[in-house]
Protein backbone atom coordinates (compact mmCIF):
# COMPACT_ATOMS: atom_id res chain seq x y z
CA UNK A 1 0.00 0.00 0.00
CA UNK A 2 1.53 3.72 -0.77
CA UNK A 3 2.23 5.50 1.99
CA UNK A 4 -0.66 8.60 2.79
CA UNK A 5 0.49 11.53 2.49
CA UNK A 6 -0.98 15.09 3.88
CA UNK A 7 -1.45 16.00 0.40
CA UNK A 8 -3.78 12.71 -0.84
CA UNK A 9 -5.65 13.68 2.19
CA UNK A 10 -6.49 16.80 1.64
CA UNK A 11 -7.63 15.98 -1.67
CA UNK A 12 -10.23 13.89 -0.39
CA UNK A 13 -12.18 17.23 0.78
CA UNK A 14 -13.26 20.09 -0.49
CA UNK A 15 -11.64 22.82 1.28
CA UNK A 16 -14.35 24.13 2.97
CA UNK A 17 -14.20 24.63 6.54
CA UNK A 18 -16.62 22.43 8.01
CA UNK A 19 -13.76 19.71 6.64
CA UNK A 20 -11.52 20.70 8.86
CA UNK A 21 -12.28 18.95 11.73
CA UNK A 22 -12.27 15.77 9.40
CA UNK A 23 -9.05 16.77 7.42
CA UNK A 24 -7.18 17.07 10.76
CA UNK A 25 -8.48 13.87 12.66
CA UNK A 26 -7.42 11.95 9.44
CA UNK A 27 -3.91 14.05 9.46
CA UNK A 28 -3.68 12.57 13.24
CA UNK A 29 -4.55 9.29 12.82
CA UNK A 30 -2.21 8.86 10.22
CA UNK A 31 0.56 10.22 11.78
CA UNK A 32 -0.15 10.43 15.39
CA UNK A 33 -0.08 14.45 15.32
CA UNK A 34 -0.60 17.68 13.46
CA UNK A 35 2.84 18.86 12.74
CA UNK A 36 3.30 23.05 11.78
CA UNK A 37 4.21 21.89 8.65
CA UNK A 38 1.74 19.90 7.74
CA UNK A 39 -1.05 22.40 9.52
CA UNK A 40 0.63 24.99 7.40
CA UNK A 41 -0.27 22.97 4.40
CA UNK A 42 -3.83 22.57 5.93
CA UNK A 43 -3.99 26.47 6.22
CA UNK A 44 -2.99 26.79 2.50
CA UNK A 45 -5.39 24.36 0.90
CA UNK A 46 -8.36 26.04 3.16
CA UNK A 47 -7.21 29.32 2.64
CA UNK A 48 -7.01 30.10 6.22
CA UNK A 49 -4.69 31.37 8.52
CA UNK A 50 -2.49 29.05 10.20
CA UNK A 51 -3.66 29.94 13.35
CA UNK A 52 -7.22 29.03 12.90
CA UNK A 53 -5.92 25.58 12.24
CA UNK A 54 -4.33 25.78 15.32
CA UNK A 55 -7.39 27.32 17.35
CA UNK A 56 -9.20 24.54 16.24
CA UNK A 57 -6.80 21.50 16.38
CA UNK A 58 -5.92 22.55 20.04
CA UNK A 59 -9.85 22.24 21.20
CA UNK A 60 -9.79 18.78 20.81
CA UNK A 61 -8.63 15.79 22.94
CA UNK A 62 -8.25 13.25 19.96
CA UNK A 63 -6.17 15.83 18.14
CA UNK A 64 -2.48 16.49 18.99
CA UNK A 65 -0.15 19.26 17.79
CA UNK A 66 3.00 17.33 19.49
CA UNK A 67 4.75 14.56 18.98
CA UNK A 68 3.62 12.02 21.42
CA UNK A 69 5.39 9.36 23.23
CA UNK A 70 6.46 5.98 21.94
CA UNK A 71 3.41 4.28 24.02
CA UNK A 72 0.41 6.16 25.59
CA UNK A 73 -1.19 4.50 28.33
CA UNK A 74 -4.63 5.86 28.97
CA UNK A 75 -6.79 5.36 32.30
CA UNK A 76 -10.41 6.36 32.10
CA UNK A 77 -11.24 7.70 35.34
CA UNK A 78 -14.82 9.08 35.21
CA UNK A 79 -17.14 7.94 37.93
CA UNK A 80 -18.03 4.27 36.88
CA UNK A 81 -14.55 3.63 36.20
CA UNK A 82 -13.39 5.48 39.51
CA UNK A 83 -15.81 3.02 41.54
CA UNK A 84 -14.17 0.49 40.08
CA UNK A 85 -10.76 1.05 40.74
CA UNK A 86 -9.29 3.20 38.17
CA UNK A 87 -7.31 5.42 40.39
CA UNK A 88 -5.15 2.53 41.65
CA UNK A 89 -4.34 1.70 38.49
CA UNK A 90 -3.21 5.10 38.03
CA UNK A 91 -1.48 4.75 41.10
CA UNK A 92 0.18 1.48 40.99
CA UNK A 93 1.37 2.78 36.96
CA UNK A 94 3.17 5.74 38.62
CA UNK A 95 5.05 3.68 41.01
CA UNK A 96 6.11 0.78 39.00
CA UNK A 97 6.88 3.28 35.76
CA UNK A 98 8.03 6.12 38.01
CA UNK A 99 5.99 8.56 35.90
CA UNK A 100 3.20 10.99 36.91
CA UNK A 101 0.01 10.82 35.54
CA UNK A 102 -0.24 13.93 32.71
CA UNK A 103 3.60 14.47 31.80
CA UNK A 104 3.81 15.43 28.87
CA UNK A 105 8.02 15.56 28.79
CA UNK A 106 8.70 11.91 28.51
CA UNK A 107 9.33 11.02 24.84
CA UNK A 108 9.00 6.95 25.67
CA UNK A 109 6.18 7.05 27.88
CA UNK A 110 3.31 8.84 28.70
CA UNK A 111 0.08 8.08 31.26
CA UNK A 112 -2.68 10.34 31.38
CA UNK A 113 -6.19 10.00 32.48
CA UNK A 114 -9.15 10.72 29.89
CA UNK A 115 -12.93 10.92 29.77
CA UNK A 116 -15.96 8.06 29.59
CA UNK A 117 -15.45 6.06 26.45
CA UNK A 118 -19.14 4.43 27.34
CA UNK A 119 -18.04 1.20 27.81
CA UNK A 120 -18.93 1.96 31.78
CA UNK A 121 -20.41 -1.07 32.15
CA UNK A 122 -17.01 -2.92 31.80
CA UNK A 123 -14.30 -1.05 33.94
CA UNK A 124 -12.28 0.18 34.20
CA UNK A 125 -11.26 0.88 30.78
CA UNK A 126 -7.66 1.02 29.70
CA UNK A 127 -6.15 2.10 26.71
CA UNK A 128 -2.48 1.44 25.55
CA UNK A 129 -1.77 3.35 22.14
CA UNK A 130 -5.54 3.30 21.24
CA UNK A 131 -5.74 -0.73 22.06
CA UNK A 132 -8.62 -1.32 24.57
CA UNK A 133 -8.56 -3.44 27.77
CA UNK A 134 -11.66 -3.70 29.58
CA UNK A 135 -12.15 -4.73 33.35
CA UNK A 136 -8.62 -4.74 34.31
CA UNK A 137 -7.51 -5.18 38.04
CA UNK A 138 -3.92 -4.62 39.22
CA UNK A 139 -2.29 -8.74 38.53
CA UNK A 140 -3.93 -8.03 34.53
CA UNK A 141 -2.49 -4.66 34.85
CA UNK A 142 1.08 -5.97 35.07
CA UNK A 143 0.21 -8.66 32.52
CA UNK A 144 -0.34 -5.61 29.90
CA UNK A 145 2.28 -3.61 30.48
CA UNK A 146 4.83 -6.63 30.45
CA UNK A 147 3.09 -7.29 26.69
CA UNK A 148 3.94 -3.45 25.94
CA UNK A 149 7.40 -2.89 27.73
CA UNK A 150 8.46 -6.58 28.22
CA UNK A 151 12.07 -5.76 27.00
CA UNK B 1 -42.35 -5.79 36.00
CA UNK B 2 -44.14 -2.87 36.93
CA UNK B 3 -43.45 0.37 34.62
CA UNK B 4 -41.91 -1.92 32.11
CA UNK B 5 -42.01 -0.90 29.07
CA UNK B 6 -41.08 -1.74 25.19
CA UNK B 7 -40.79 1.49 22.84
CA UNK B 8 -37.45 1.98 22.05
CA UNK B 9 -35.85 -1.71 23.14
CA UNK B 10 -38.46 -3.45 21.09
CA UNK B 11 -37.53 -6.34 19.82
CA UNK B 12 -33.93 -5.93 20.42
CA UNK B 13 -32.92 -9.73 20.80
CA UNK B 14 -34.40 -10.35 17.47
CA UNK B 15 -32.99 -7.92 15.18
CA UNK B 16 -29.25 -7.60 13.38
CA UNK B 17 -28.49 -4.38 13.48
CA UNK B 18 -26.37 -4.21 9.69
CA UNK B 19 -30.02 -5.83 8.27
CA UNK B 20 -32.61 -3.29 7.42
CA UNK B 21 -35.12 -6.09 6.22
CA UNK B 22 -35.31 -7.10 9.93
CA UNK B 23 -36.31 -3.96 11.21
CA UNK B 24 -39.11 -3.84 7.82
CA UNK B 25 -40.35 -7.86 9.22
CA UNK B 26 -41.06 -5.96 12.62
CA UNK B 27 -43.28 -2.92 10.99
CA UNK B 28 -40.24 -0.77 11.01
CA UNK B 29 -40.36 2.12 8.25
CA UNK B 30 -44.16 2.23 8.29
CA UNK B 31 -44.64 5.35 10.27
CA UNK B 32 -42.22 6.66 7.73
CA UNK B 33 -44.79 5.17 4.83
CA UNK B 34 -47.72 6.53 7.03
CA UNK B 35 -46.59 9.60 6.54
CA UNK B 36 -45.57 9.87 2.97
CA UNK B 37 -49.12 8.53 1.82
CA UNK B 38 -51.41 10.52 4.72
CA UNK B 39 -50.07 12.81 6.71
CA UNK B 40 -49.04 16.83 6.05
CA UNK B 41 -46.06 17.64 8.07
CA UNK B 42 -48.07 19.77 9.96
CA UNK B 43 -50.16 16.87 11.20
CA UNK B 44 -46.66 14.90 12.08
CA UNK B 45 -45.71 18.40 13.98
CA UNK B 46 -49.18 18.78 15.87
CA UNK B 47 -48.94 14.42 16.86
CA UNK B 48 -45.44 15.24 18.48
CA UNK B 49 -46.92 18.66 20.25
CA UNK B 50 -49.99 16.51 21.43
CA UNK B 51 -47.72 13.55 23.06
CA UNK B 52 -45.65 16.47 24.90
CA UNK B 53 -42.40 14.84 24.04
CA UNK B 54 -39.55 16.11 26.08
CA UNK B 55 -35.64 16.40 25.42
CA UNK B 56 -34.05 13.04 26.58
CA UNK B 57 -30.42 14.84 26.80
CA UNK B 58 -31.08 16.48 30.02
CA UNK B 59 -32.77 19.87 29.28
CA UNK B 60 -35.88 18.53 28.76
CA UNK B 61 -37.44 21.12 26.50
CA UNK B 62 -40.29 20.19 24.48
CA UNK B 63 -39.63 19.18 20.97
CA UNK B 64 -43.07 19.46 19.47
CA UNK B 65 -42.38 23.34 20.12
CA UNK B 66 -38.84 22.56 18.08
CA UNK B 67 -39.99 21.60 15.49
CA UNK B 68 -42.84 23.65 14.96
CA UNK B 69 -40.55 27.08 15.42
CA UNK B 70 -38.42 26.03 12.72
CA UNK B 71 -40.96 24.63 10.69
CA UNK B 72 -42.47 27.98 10.22
CA UNK B 73 -39.24 29.76 9.08
CA UNK B 74 -38.11 30.16 5.32
CA UNK B 75 -35.23 28.85 3.51
CA UNK B 76 -32.78 26.29 4.16
CA UNK B 77 -33.18 24.73 7.49
CA UNK B 78 -30.91 22.08 9.15
CA UNK B 79 -31.68 18.73 11.28
CA UNK B 80 -28.81 17.40 13.82
CA UNK B 81 -29.10 14.40 15.43
CA UNK B 82 -26.75 14.78 18.74
CA UNK B 83 -24.98 11.60 19.43
CA UNK B 84 -22.13 13.21 21.28
CA UNK B 85 -22.98 11.50 24.17
CA UNK B 86 -20.22 11.72 26.49
CA UNK B 87 -21.48 11.75 29.96
CA UNK B 88 -19.77 9.52 32.06
CA UNK B 89 -21.58 6.27 32.85
CA UNK B 90 -23.80 6.99 29.98
CA UNK B 91 -23.93 4.74 26.75
CA UNK B 92 -28.29 4.76 25.93
CA UNK B 93 -27.41 6.29 22.43
CA UNK B 94 -24.67 3.51 22.00
CA UNK B 95 -27.03 0.47 22.40
CA UNK B 96 -29.71 2.20 19.94
CA UNK B 97 -27.02 2.82 17.56
CA UNK B 98 -25.75 -0.85 18.83
CA UNK B 99 -29.12 -2.43 18.51
CA UNK B 100 -31.31 -0.54 16.03
CA UNK B 101 -29.49 1.74 14.10
CA UNK B 102 -32.26 2.04 11.80
CA UNK B 103 -35.42 3.08 14.37
CA UNK B 104 -33.37 6.05 15.03
CA UNK B 105 -32.71 6.90 10.78
CA UNK B 106 -36.74 6.50 10.88
CA UNK B 107 -36.99 8.74 13.21
CA UNK B 108 -34.70 11.73 12.01
CA UNK B 109 -35.98 11.38 8.48
CA UNK B 110 -39.62 11.90 10.15
CA UNK B 111 -38.53 14.95 11.87
CA UNK B 112 -36.41 16.74 9.20
CA UNK B 113 -39.51 16.14 6.06
CA UNK B 114 -41.21 17.58 9.20
CA UNK B 115 -39.69 20.81 9.47
CA UNK B 116 -39.11 20.77 5.77
CA UNK B 117 -35.27 20.17 5.90
CA UNK B 118 -33.02 18.54 3.18
CA UNK B 119 -30.02 18.04 5.00
CA UNK B 120 -29.89 16.33 8.40
CA UNK B 121 -26.52 15.63 9.88
CA UNK B 122 -25.21 13.09 12.83
CA UNK B 123 -22.86 14.01 15.37
CA UNK B 124 -21.49 11.25 16.67
CA UNK B 125 -18.90 10.77 20.02
CA UNK B 126 -15.36 10.78 18.21
CA UNK B 127 -14.61 8.05 20.17
CA UNK B 128 -18.25 5.93 18.53
CA UNK B 129 -15.99 4.72 15.63
CA UNK B 130 -17.97 1.28 15.50
CA UNK B 131 -21.38 2.57 15.57
CA UNK B 132 -20.08 5.57 12.66
CA UNK B 133 -19.48 2.03 10.51
CA UNK B 134 -23.06 0.29 11.46
CA UNK B 135 -24.70 3.94 11.00
CA UNK B 136 -23.21 4.23 7.53
CA UNK B 137 -24.25 1.03 6.68
CA UNK B 138 -27.48 1.52 7.60
CA UNK B 139 -27.65 4.78 5.84
CA UNK B 140 -26.29 3.30 2.65
CA UNK B 141 -29.51 0.30 2.77
CA UNK B 142 -31.91 2.93 3.66
CA UNK B 143 -30.84 4.65 0.59
CA UNK B 144 -31.40 1.85 -1.72
CA UNK B 145 -35.13 1.19 -0.36
CA UNK B 146 -36.30 4.74 -1.23
CA UNK B 147 -36.57 5.63 2.40
CA UNK B 148 -33.99 8.02 2.07
CA UNK B 149 -32.27 10.42 -0.71
CA UNK B 150 -34.27 11.67 -3.71
CA UNK B 151 -38.26 11.32 -3.91
CA UNK B 152 -38.55 8.53 -0.84
CA UNK B 153 -41.37 6.40 -1.49
CA UNK B 154 -41.73 7.96 -5.09
CA UNK B 155 -42.81 11.44 -3.48
CA UNK B 156 -41.22 15.00 -3.69
CA UNK B 157 -39.72 14.58 -0.71
CA UNK B 158 -35.99 14.51 -0.04
CA UNK B 159 -33.22 14.03 2.20
CA UNK B 160 -29.76 13.34 2.94
CA UNK B 161 -28.19 12.16 6.03
CA UNK B 162 -24.11 12.96 6.87
CA UNK B 163 -21.94 11.47 9.85
CA UNK B 164 -19.88 13.69 11.36
CA UNK B 165 -17.73 12.61 14.09
CA UNK B 166 -16.59 14.71 16.88
CA UNK B 167 -12.97 14.29 18.58
CA UNK B 168 -13.50 14.00 22.07
CA UNK B 169 -15.15 17.38 24.19
CA UNK B 170 -17.29 16.62 26.29
CA UNK B 171 -18.93 20.55 25.72
CA UNK B 172 -20.03 19.74 22.13
CA UNK B 173 -23.14 18.14 23.37
CA UNK B 174 -24.17 21.74 23.98
CA UNK B 175 -26.06 22.73 21.18
CA UNK B 176 -24.51 25.79 20.09
CA UNK B 177 -20.81 24.20 21.08
CA UNK B 178 -22.16 21.36 18.67
CA UNK B 179 -22.80 23.87 16.38
CA UNK B 180 -19.47 25.47 16.00
CA UNK B 181 -17.72 21.87 16.09
CA UNK B 182 -19.36 21.40 12.99
CA UNK B 183 -18.13 24.41 10.88
CA UNK B 184 -14.69 23.50 11.49
CA UNK B 185 -14.14 26.06 15.04
CA UNK B 186 -13.76 25.30 18.11
CA UNK B 187 -16.53 23.37 20.01
CA UNK B 188 -17.23 26.34 22.55
CA UNK B 189 -20.67 27.42 23.13
CA UNK B 190 -21.69 31.06 21.80
CA UNK B 191 -24.28 33.40 23.64
CA UNK B 192 -28.26 32.16 23.48
CA UNK B 193 -30.16 34.20 21.99
CA UNK B 194 -30.02 33.76 18.96
CA UNK B 195 -31.03 30.33 19.21
CA UNK B 196 -30.44 27.69 17.34
CA UNK B 197 -33.85 27.21 15.97
CA UNK B 198 -33.58 30.76 14.30
CA UNK B 199 -29.91 30.85 14.33
CA UNK B 200 -28.30 27.32 14.12
CA UNK B 201 -25.83 25.59 11.50
CA UNK B 202 -24.20 27.71 9.05
CA UNK B 203 -26.51 30.84 10.34
CA UNK B 204 -29.85 28.65 9.33
CA UNK B 205 -32.83 27.35 11.92
CA UNK B 206 -31.74 24.48 12.84
CA UNK B 207 -33.26 21.68 15.35
CA UNK B 208 -31.06 19.47 17.67
CA UNK B 209 -32.34 16.53 19.11
CA UNK B 210 -30.93 13.88 21.25
CA UNK B 211 -30.62 10.43 19.61
CA UNK B 212 -33.02 9.19 22.56
CA UNK B 213 -35.69 11.55 22.03
CA UNK B 214 -35.83 11.09 17.83
CA UNK B 215 -36.09 6.77 18.66
CA UNK B 216 -39.71 7.65 19.87
CA UNK B 217 -40.99 9.72 16.99
CA UNK B 218 -41.95 6.37 14.47
CA UNK B 219 -43.84 5.04 17.84
CA UNK B 220 -45.91 8.30 18.20
CA UNK B 221 -46.42 8.98 14.73
CA UNK B 222 -48.03 4.98 14.75
CA UNK B 223 -49.49 4.73 17.75
CA UNK B 224 -50.61 8.90 18.03
CA UNK B 225 -49.16 11.36 20.62
CA UNK B 226 -52.65 10.93 22.44
CA UNK B 227 -51.90 7.46 23.09
CA UNK B 228 -47.80 8.14 24.26
CA UNK B 229 -49.08 10.82 26.25
CA UNK B 230 -50.70 7.96 28.53
CA UNK B 231 -47.29 6.30 29.56
CA UNK B 232 -45.86 7.60 32.38
CA UNK B 233 -45.41 10.21 34.29
CA UNK B 234 -48.05 13.49 33.32
CA UNK B 235 -45.36 16.20 33.45
CA UNK B 236 -43.48 14.47 30.49
CA UNK B 237 -44.95 11.24 29.43
CA UNK B 238 -43.03 8.81 27.66
CA UNK B 239 -40.18 6.25 28.04
CA UNK B 240 -36.69 6.65 29.56
CA UNK B 241 -33.56 4.58 29.22
CA UNK B 242 -31.87 4.15 32.25
CA UNK B 243 -28.36 3.14 32.78
CA UNK B 244 -27.50 1.20 36.32
CA UNK B 245 -24.34 0.98 37.20
CA UNK B 246 -22.35 0.62 40.24
CA UNK B 247 -22.85 -2.02 43.09
CA UNK B 248 -26.20 -3.22 41.64
CA UNK B 249 -26.89 -6.79 40.62
CA UNK B 250 -28.52 -6.42 37.13
CA UNK B 251 -26.00 -3.30 35.79
CA UNK B 252 -26.75 -1.97 32.27
CA UNK B 253 -29.24 -0.45 30.23
CA UNK B 254 -33.50 -0.18 31.04
CA UNK B 255 -36.01 1.40 29.45
CA UNK B 256 -39.20 2.26 31.66
CA UNK B 257 -41.71 4.83 32.50
CA UNK B 258 -40.74 7.82 33.53
CA UNK B 259 -42.13 8.67 36.60
CA UNK B 260 -40.78 5.85 38.00
CA UNK B 261 -39.24 6.26 41.35
CA UNK B 262 -35.24 5.36 42.08
CA UNK B 263 -35.84 3.05 44.29
CA UNK B 264 -37.96 0.79 42.00
CA UNK B 265 -35.16 1.34 39.49
CA UNK B 266 -32.50 0.17 42.04
CA UNK B 267 -34.85 -2.77 43.54
CA UNK B 268 -36.98 -4.43 40.78
CA UNK B 269 -34.92 -3.78 37.19
CA UNK B 270 -32.20 -3.56 39.24
CA UNK B 271 -32.08 -6.78 41.72
CA UNK B 272 -31.31 -5.08 44.55
CA UNK B 273 -27.72 -4.25 45.57
CA UNK B 274 -24.58 -6.77 45.33
CA UNK B 275 -24.42 -9.32 48.36
CA UNK B 276 -22.63 -7.79 51.46
CA UNK B 277 -23.16 -4.27 49.90
CA UNK B 278 -24.64 -1.39 51.63
CA UNK B 279 -26.41 1.40 50.02
CA UNK B 280 -24.73 4.86 50.89
CA UNK B 281 -25.77 6.97 47.35
CA UNK B 282 -26.82 7.30 44.00
CA UNK B 283 -25.71 9.26 41.91
CA UNK B 284 -28.45 10.86 38.91
CA UNK B 285 -27.75 11.75 35.42
CA UNK B 286 -23.68 11.19 35.37
CA UNK B 287 -20.94 13.54 36.87
CA UNK B 288 -22.68 16.44 37.08
CA UNK B 289 -25.39 14.51 38.59
CA UNK B 290 -26.89 14.91 42.13
CA UNK B 291 -26.36 12.53 45.20
CA UNK B 292 -29.26 10.95 46.54
CA UNK B 293 -29.55 9.70 50.14
CA UNK B 294 -31.68 6.32 50.70
CA UNK B 295 -34.42 8.91 52.45
CA UNK B 296 -34.80 10.70 48.81
CA UNK B 297 -35.12 7.06 46.68
CA UNK B 298 -38.99 7.90 46.53
CA UNK B 299 -38.59 10.81 44.01
CA UNK B 300 -40.46 10.59 41.06
CA UNK B 301 -37.73 10.79 37.77
CA UNK B 302 -38.80 12.63 35.30
CA UNK B 303 -38.32 16.03 33.30
CA UNK B 304 -40.90 18.26 35.56
CA UNK B 305 -39.01 21.76 35.69
CA UNK B 306 -39.10 22.06 39.17
CA UNK B 307 -37.88 19.11 40.20
CA UNK B 308 -35.15 18.90 42.50
CA UNK B 309 -33.37 16.21 40.84
CA UNK B 310 -32.93 16.67 37.63
CA UNK B 311 -32.83 13.54 35.59
CA UNK B 312 -29.71 14.18 32.86
CA UNK B 313 -28.95 11.92 30.90
CA UNK B 314 -30.62 9.10 32.99
CA UNK B 315 -27.71 7.57 34.18
CA UNK B 316 -27.84 5.91 37.75
CA UNK B 317 -24.33 5.50 39.37
CA UNK B 318 -25.09 3.08 42.99
CA UNK B 319 -22.46 3.62 45.83
CA UNK B 320 -21.46 1.66 48.69
CA UNK B 321 -19.82 2.46 51.33
CA UNK B 322 -16.87 0.41 50.25
CA UNK B 323 -16.53 2.91 47.70
CA UNK B 324 -13.29 5.58 48.05
CA UNK B 325 -15.36 8.85 47.95
CA UNK B 326 -12.01 10.70 47.95
CA UNK B 327 -11.45 8.96 44.54
CA UNK B 328 -14.92 9.31 43.04
CA UNK B 329 -14.92 13.20 43.97
CA UNK B 330 -11.80 13.75 41.85
CA UNK B 331 -12.87 11.86 39.27
CA UNK B 332 -15.89 14.30 39.09
CA UNK B 333 -13.02 17.00 39.64
CA UNK B 334 -10.98 15.93 37.43
CA UNK B 335 -13.50 15.30 34.76
CA UNK B 336 -14.66 18.84 34.64
CA UNK B 337 -10.94 20.46 34.63
CA UNK B 338 -10.68 18.31 31.67
CA UNK B 339 -13.89 18.93 29.91
CA UNK B 340 -14.05 22.72 30.54
CA UNK B 341 -14.02 24.57 27.21
CA UNK B 342 -11.73 27.77 29.15
CA UNK B 343 -14.31 30.09 27.01
CA UNK B 344 -14.91 31.66 30.70
CA UNK B 345 -12.96 32.75 33.36
CA UNK B 346 -15.16 31.49 36.04
CA UNK B 347 -14.92 27.72 35.15
CA UNK B 348 -11.58 27.62 33.50
CA UNK B 349 -9.74 28.51 36.48
CA UNK B 350 -12.80 27.31 39.17
CA UNK B 351 -12.53 23.57 37.90
CA UNK B 352 -8.58 23.90 37.84
CA UNK B 353 -8.60 25.37 41.45
CA UNK B 354 -11.74 22.77 42.72
CA UNK B 355 -9.16 19.81 41.09
CA UNK B 356 -6.32 20.84 43.22
CA UNK B 357 -7.62 21.29 46.32
CA UNK B 358 -9.71 17.63 45.63
CA UNK B 359 -6.41 16.22 44.93
CA UNK B 360 -4.94 18.09 48.59
CA UNK B 361 -8.10 16.25 50.13
CA UNK B 362 -7.55 12.64 48.80
CA UNK B 363 -3.86 13.44 49.93
CA UNK B 364 -5.23 14.72 53.23
CA UNK B 365 -3.31 17.46 52.87
CA UNK B 366 -5.99 19.82 52.81
CA UNK B 367 -5.57 23.43 55.06
CA UNK B 368 -8.12 25.65 56.66
CA UNK B 369 -7.81 27.81 53.25
CA UNK B 370 -8.61 25.50 51.03
CA UNK B 371 -11.75 24.88 53.09
CA UNK B 372 -13.09 27.86 52.47
CA UNK B 373 -12.00 28.43 48.88
CA UNK B 374 -13.82 25.63 48.44
CA UNK B 375 -16.53 27.22 49.07
CA UNK B 376 -16.11 30.61 47.40
CA UNK B 377 -15.31 28.45 43.73
CA UNK B 378 -18.60 26.49 44.48
CA UNK B 379 -20.49 29.56 44.48
CA UNK B 380 -18.78 31.11 41.39
CA UNK B 381 -18.86 27.48 39.70
CA UNK B 382 -22.66 27.26 40.41
CA UNK B 383 -23.60 31.40 39.67
CA UNK B 384 -21.31 33.19 37.07
CA UNK B 385 -20.15 30.87 34.32
CA UNK B 386 -21.44 31.16 30.71
CA UNK B 387 -22.48 27.95 30.21
CA UNK B 388 -23.87 24.98 32.47
CA UNK B 389 -21.08 23.03 32.40
CA UNK B 390 -19.48 25.10 35.22
CA UNK B 391 -22.99 24.80 37.24
CA UNK B 392 -22.22 20.81 36.59
CA UNK B 393 -19.20 20.49 37.68
CA UNK B 394 -20.04 21.96 41.10
CA UNK B 395 -23.41 19.87 41.48
CA UNK B 396 -21.74 17.04 42.75
CA UNK B 397 -19.14 17.90 44.97
CA UNK B 398 -21.97 20.48 46.88
CA UNK B 399 -23.81 17.61 47.50
CA UNK B 400 -20.81 15.71 48.64
CA UNK B 401 -20.44 18.47 51.21
CA UNK B 402 -23.52 18.93 51.84
CA UNK B 403 -25.14 15.44 52.34
CA UNK B 404 -21.78 13.47 53.31
CA UNK B 405 -20.21 16.34 54.91
CA UNK B 406 -19.38 15.20 58.35
CA UNK B 407 -18.21 11.60 56.93
CA UNK B 408 -16.24 13.36 54.28
CA UNK B 409 -14.16 15.51 56.71
CA UNK B 410 -14.04 13.06 59.84
CA UNK B 411 -11.41 10.57 58.26
CA UNK B 412 -9.59 14.05 57.26
CA UNK B 413 -8.67 14.47 61.04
Amino acid sequence: MLAKTVEKILLEFNPQKRNLLPVLKNINSVFGYVSAKDAQKVADYFSLPLALIFQTASFYDEIKTKKSSAIVIQVCSSSNCAVNGAFNLVREIEIFLKIKAGDDNNLKIKLEEISCLGHCGEGPIMLVNGKKYERVNVSELYKILEEWLGN
Amino acid sequence: MKNELKIITKDWDKLNPLRIEDYIAIGGYQSLEKFISKLKPSEIIAEIKESQLAGRGGAGFLMGEKLAQVAEEKGTKYFICNLDESEPGTYKDRAIVDHNPHLLLEGIILCSLAIGAEKAFIYLNGRYEEQREILAQAIQQARKKYFLGKNIFQSDYKLSIELFSGAGAYICGEETALINSLEGNRGEPKLKPPYPVKAGLFGCPTVINNAETIANIPWIIKNSGEKYKEIGSISSPGSKLFILGGVVKNKGLIEAQTGITLRELIYDFGGGLLSGKEFWFAQLGGSSGRLLLEDELDIKLDFNKKNQYPLGSGSVLVVDKTVDIYDLMLSWASFFRRESCGKCVPCREGTFRLWGIIKRLRDREISQRDKEAMEDILWTLNNTTFCPLGKFSATAIQDAITKLGKDIFKKNN
